[in-house]
């Protein structure tokens, strides 16, 4: 346990139970959280991207929930906005593959070794990745002064 | 349908008088296709259930204006009932689904989205904004969404220009865009005192007075006199 738990920080002053792991270490962390029985997060729920456009990175999190337990945990990483390179957690929860590809689509977040890394809501032409702070639209009249 | 609009007009030409036949056609036509509207099974957002839902089901009773056979395919369908925004995504879809349904076809765009965009006429990259950059639009229903009785307001507006507007001797012509909102204290009792003269005077055909007031009756007169009436 000492092992894994370094570089991995506590977070408090939140109202779950909440860590944050360096994204090169999220794949090991991860398999250990859903194989461990003592721990046994066989449940993704949700998954997603924030962009924190002034301190030019991303924050992504993992709501995890077993429910062999009944518990709950956030699991979040930060990558850099200009190389925005994760590994992908579709082979432990393989619910995530479609997540993985909203975040793709919606905030372009790259999955290393995702099978199938396309865009989901949007047409397969779309230039761009609308939920980043800095997009910009012709129709986005607000910016047109 | 199509034999009788490609033909009669035609023959109807010929025979004196017979322009007062072909206007009764026209009339005949309209006011039918004005009371046999069958909106086409296409919602997008939460107006569809306002729109497509509450106003078919029996208590608000569409089928008071003849309008309740909703199909599910466009080609059987005459109107087109926009509720809701348009997502780029299904821009040209609709494009396609409003080019599949015959002529004579009618649009209703209802509620702020299908108007403009509505809130998301600011800051939003997925949202057209307005149904009128991708389809005609003939009868727009303002609301968020528009009540039930606002929808049946549009429609009575829309069978009001199709009764007045397209002819079968020019199809396809089209009336611009009407504005169908609901005037402040309107209550329903005006609607159906509406409804009740529209059938009124739907009812009572004056046919000698009709011709008498048309652009062409001096020159029938005329054509009478030197061909009919010859002593």
């Amino acid at each position: 346990m000492t092992a894994l738990a370094s570089g991995i920080e506590r977070r408090e002053k939140v109202n779950r139970p909440a860590v944050r792991v360096p994204a090169e270490r999220l794949l090991e962390v991860a398999a250990r959280l859903r194989d461990d029985p003592a721990l046994a997060f066989d449940m993704l729920v949700d998954h997603a991207a924030i962009d924190w456009h002034a301190e030019n990175r991303f924050e992504l999190f993992y709501h995890l929930f077993s429910t062999a337990h009944g518990h709950a945990l956030t699991l979040t990483a930060f990558v850099p906005r200009d190389a925005p390179v994760v590994p992908t957690v579709s082979r432990i929860w393989p619910v995530a593959e479609w997540q993985e590809r909203e975040a793709y689509d919606l905030m372009g977040i790259l999955y290393d070794e995702h099978p199938d890394l396309r865009r989901l809501f949007l047409e397969d032409d779309w230039q761009g990745f609308p939920l980043r702070k800095d997009y910009r639209d012709p129709d986005m009249l607000e910016f047109q002064k | 349908m199509a034999l009788i609009i490609d033909t009669l007009p035609g023959l109807a030409e010929k025979i004196p008088g017979g322009q007062v036949l072909v206007t009764s056609l026209d009339w005949l036509l309209n006011w039918s296709r004005a009371n046999s509207l069958w909106p086409l099974s296409f919602g997008t957002k939460c107006c569809a259930i306002e729109m497509l839902m509450a106003t078919g089901a029996s208590h608000q009773d569409l089928s008071r204006f003849g309008a309740e056979v909703a199909r599910n395919t466009p080609r059987q369908a005459d109107v087109m009932v926009i509720a809701g925004a348009i997502v780029k995504k299904m821009a040209p879809r609709m494009r396609m689904l409003y080019e599949q349904m015959a002529e004579p076809r009618w649009v209703m765009a209802t509620g702020s989205c299908a108007i403009s965009g509505g809130p998301f006429m600011y800051n939003s990259y997925h949202i057209v904004r307005g149904a009128d950059e991708v389809v005609p639009v003939d009868v727009y229903v303002p609301g968020c969404p528009p009540r039930p009785e606002a929808f049946f307001w549009g429609l009575l507006t829309l069978q009001r220009m199709i009764r007045r507007g397209e002819t079968v001797r020019a199809p396809g012509v089209r009336r611009k865009p009407v504005l169908s909102a609901l005037p402040q204290g309107i209550a329903v009792q005006d609607i159906r005192a509406e409804i009740h003269a529209a059938l009124e005077a739907e009812n009572v055909v004056d046919v000698e007075n009709a011709a008498a007031a048309s652009p062409w009756h001096g020159k029938l007169r005329q054509w009478m006199a030197t061909n009919l009436y010859k002593p």
